[in-house]
């Protein structure tokens, strides 16, 4: 945790990686992708396997992946399709080693087969989303964030809580990838990293630490080895995950299940395991928070967005508080489970996201002590200009609403 | 329960829920037998099974580790685990519906790669368990309940698709055949390579009931033996025939997928240090 | 770093824009490590999909001694224009100074001359090592004249990001940053 005061504005960081940046400064300064920064995270966390499939704008971290896997003792796949990329990552983590795949929206809902699978038999591994426009394969190279709910929603069936994680930026996505392993080794579940195409193509000045051997917050595999393999009806954190091929006896499979793994039809057998996977989230959200303020002590109109659009709309509150608005901002990095205590204070929410719908927007209406005040500019394959939010703050905190703007859509339904 | 069931299966878990006469429980018997016959021991063998009517009655039977994989994807599950746990010996005992329909894209890459893990497909020729529709393998022209006109669509074989993708043993035969299924299955386990065994079965409550207009076993096991006889018991001939044995045997000729992975490790590590 | 536009801003953001091929994400990609090892903080947006199929090409580098926010180049301190729809499409995202390849960019907005900049790469690319391919370290080289920027350390970030030709590339950027249009306009 982090606070700077910086000029006239307080900006805050909740992250575990505010801390790792200040203890680790024995490294390389580059110039690299959000993929490169995706792949070198995932690599110093431990992770051994990737299966995936290519796909824009996600297809660096494949490649990078072929690269570095073999060099660190790990192994590259290519698979047939997604659905077989996930499983097969699922498959390697039951057997002990850490996995990760990477894929885009059209690859995403491909994998909600595996991913149910992987979260109900609680093993862990991570996934990385880079959004694309969509729906379907809409534009390749261009950014989309219309994957919060489906992140959320990842699978079907209900009864399940998830994690999701979004950086914002090059450097970000290397500790968050770190995080997001440690996250699915500790609540046994995968994490998907919900990230976008400006996050994953842009360059950035990027510090990776030397000897990741070194590193002392990485959570290291560990190994359940007896019963119960699933501790039912309790809500326990850093359980060690199941590991197949060691003769214990452990079954893992798609039904609702009991201790020790077998298929049962019961209710009380459905409500034990659907009280673990929710509440072994819900009840530990404080470990969950992460997120940026900046501005919040006496803002009166608050700009909300997450990802690489969160890097614009962040420029346009400080260009507004320039200007003497009471401007605020919230970053949340954590997309699920929902950071509700956020949006505790009583004001205007503007609300940025690239999608036309209206996603995000949703969750802060919920989540806002006043509906009337949340208010929406949606966009689409492009990233909002610090012109286009700085309008829009002034439009709030003059006339209580958005002006009209180009390729911009205020109205949620 | 039997010696080789109370050596190697799980007795909270047996007998299974399946069907009276279903072929199922006498096919896994089988299978403890080869791997009795080759001393293997329960850590030995990783049991994955998928979904339907063979994966739900043979899941968390065996009495070592077991995985049951979502509809069709027993076999991607298993390419990561193998990469994992690389010294198990895989057996993958799944229907046509997980094998030849849903699952197919998986069954020939694996076979391309040569994963190393036994399929064991229990082909009841149809999707039994949610009322018993046809599937690829269901023979052309049968009744089932989706086909109440006849099967319009030409079944393929599975053993031809595995070989053409590069299987290294494939073999097929059926629940009228224990010595042979035995003998064929102990071979399939000696192969480091991707083994295909294709076992035919009756299901007496759907497919025997729909297709054959019977629900007793007996004849129902009588109808699959005329067919791999290729004439019937009258000595007439049958309306087609399928030829049992093994089909294609190239054991241990090329190198399995995960050795294959581990060899370009220690190459790239090798390199790495030397420089 | 210093900002060529204006003196107080810390932020400088460039803009480079061609067809594929002619080494704009090269060029971007040597200014922005330059920037790392004095110290900065860099961004680059590259454009993605269609620059293969011979559309535009641009890159878009925001350096500061401070975090970046937006990476978005929308009132550009330098752009480079290496081909005629480049310089349509993004002329306004400029407030600076332009540099063009005039057998690229042939016909140039009237009304502001002063802020343009011709510096003629293609050209001196063939002429002096009858390969197109070395324009961009020409341009690299006029750029860092006009921008002001440490011409010692561009040409040490150069190597380590193209894999081949060092002496050639080095050869090039010295025939960009002693240009007479480059050293003319800001002494």
């Amino acid at each position: 945790m982090a606070t700077i005061v910086r000029a006239d504005v307080t900006r805050e960081l909740v992250a575990p990686w505010a801390e790792w940046e200040r203890r680790y400064t024995q490294g390389r300064r580059l110039l690299e992708a959000g993929t490169y920064a995706l792949t070198e995270g995932a690599i110093a966390a431990g992770c051994r396997v990737f299966a995936g499939y290519p796909i824009t704008p996600a297809t660096d971290i494949a490649e990078y992946m072929s690269k570095r896997l073999p060099e660190v003792g790990g192994y590259y796949m290519q698979c047939e399709d997604e659905l077989a990329g996930m499983h097969a990552c699922a498959g390697a983590s039951l057997g002990g080693l850490k996995a990760m795949t990477a894929t885009s929206g059209p690859g995403y809902t491909l994998m909600h087969d595996a991913y149910g699978w992987a979260l109900t038999n609680e093993i862990p591994l991570v996934v990385v989303d880079a959004m694309r426009v969509g729906p379907i394969s809409g534009i390749t190279g261009a950014p989309g964030q219309g994957e919060f709910y489906v992140a959320r929603y990842c699978t079907h069936g209900g009864n399940f809580e998830t994690i999701v994680l979004s950086p914002s930026s090059v450097q970000e996505a290397f500790w968050l990838t770190i995080d997001a392993f440690n996250l699915s080794e500790r609540f046994r579940t995968p994490v998907t990293i919900l990230t976008d195409q400006v996050v994953s193509d842009m360059w950035e000045d990027l510090f990776i630490p030397d000897a990741y051997d070194a590193l002392d917050f990485i959570v290291p595999r560990k190994h359940n080895l007896m019963m119960p393999f699933f501790p039912l009806g309790t809500a326990d954190l850093d359980v060690p995950p199941n590991l197949v091929g060691q003769g214990t006896g452990v079954c893992v499979s798609a039904y609702t299940h009991t201790e020790e793994g077998y298929d049962i039809e019961e209710m009380e057998a459905q409500w034990a395991q659907t009280y673990r996977l929710v509440n072994k989230i819900r009840h530990h959200r404080a470990e969950l928070a992460r997120y940026e303020t900046l501005g919040l002590e006496d803002a009166e109109v608050v700009a909300v967005a997450y990802g690489a659009d969160a890097r614009t709309v962040k420029t346009a509150v400080r260009e507004a508080r320039r200007r003497g608005l009471r401007a605020g901002f919230v970053r949340p990095i954590t997309l699920w489970p929902f950071l509700d205590e956020l949006f505790a204070r009583d004001c205007h929410y503007v609300v940025c996201e690239l999608n036309y719908d209206g996603q995000l927007v949703r969750e802060v209406t919920r989540a806002a002590p006043d509906k009337g005040k949340v208010h929406f500019m949606g966009k689409s394959a492009e990233l909002h200009t610090v012109a286009e939010v700085v309008a829009g703050l002034e439009g709030v905190a003059r006339a209580g609403r958005i002006p009209e703007l180009p390729y911009i859509w205020t109205e949620v339904r | 329960m039997n010696r080789l069931a109370r050596k190697y299966l799980r007795p909270s878990q047996i007998p299974t829920k399946a069907c009276h006469g279903c072929g199922i429980g006498m096919i896994e018997n089988w299978l403890l037998q080869a791997i009795d016959e080759l001393g293997l021991k329960q850590e030995d063998v990783i049991f994955g099974t998928g979904i339907g009517c063979v994966g739900r009655q043979t899941f968390a039977t065996w009495g070592g580790d077991n995985f049951g994989a979502t509809h069709g994807r027993a076999l991607a599950v298993a390419t990561g685990l193998k990469l994992a746990q690389p010294d198990k010996k895989y057996l993958i005992v799944v229907g046509d519906g997980d094998a030849a329909a849903i699952g197919t894209s998986h069954l020939i890459h694996a076979a391309r790669r040569n994963l190393g893990v036994v399929v064991i497909c229990e082909d009841n020729m149809g999707y039994e368990s949610t009322g018993g529709q046809f599937s690829p393998t269901t023979p052309a022209g049968y009744v089932t309940n989706s086909s109440p006109y006849g099967m319009v669509e030409p079944p393929f074989d599975p053993c031809d698709v595995v070989q053409a993708a590069g299987a290294t043993f494939v073999a097929e035969t059926t629940a009228t055949q224990w010595h042979q299924t035995v003998k064929i299955v102990k071979k399939a386990l000696q192969n480091d390579g991707f083994s295909f065994v294709h076992v035919r079965f009756p299901c007496n409550e759907n497919f025997g009931a729909y297709a054959l207009g019977t629900r007793d076993t007996g004849k129902n096991l009588e109808w699959i033996y005329e067919h791999t006889q290729g004439r019937k018991a009258d000595g007439s001939a049958a309306d087609f025939t399928w030829a049992t044995g093994i089909k294609h045997d190239a054991s241990n000729s090329r190198p399995e997928f995960t050795k294959i992975l581990r060899d370009v490790n220690a190459r790239v590590r090798a390199k790495a240090e030397a420089r | 770093m210093t900002a060529t536009a204006t003196g107080t801003k810390t932020r400088t953001e460039i803009l480079i824009s061609g067809f594929g091929g002619q080494g704009v994400v090269r060029m971007g990609q040597i200014l922005g490590l330059c920037a790392i090892k004095q110290g900065h903080r860099v961004t680059m947006l590259k454009s993605h999909g269609t620059e293969t199929r011979g559309g535009y090409v641009r890159a878009q580098l925001v350096i500061s001694p401070e975090d970046v926010d937006s990476p978005v180049v929308e009132s550009a301190d330098v752009f480079v224009a290496f081909s005629a729809p480049a310089y349509k499409k993004f002329y306004d995202c400029c407030s600076g100074t332009i540099l063009y390849d005039p057998e690229m960019v042939e016909e140039i907005r009237p009304g502001a001359p002063a802020r343009h900049v011709a510096v003629p790469a293609t050209a001196l690319a063939k002429e002096r090592f009858n390969n197109v391919l070395f324009a961009n370290m020409i341009m690299l080289g006029a750029l860092t004249r006009v921008a002001g920027l440490d011409y010692e350390a561009m040409r040490t970030a150069m190597p380590e990001v193209i894999p081949r030709f060092h002496e050639q590339n080095l050869a090039a950027m010295d025939v960009g940053y002693t240009l007479p249009v480059a050293t003319g306009s800001r002494p």
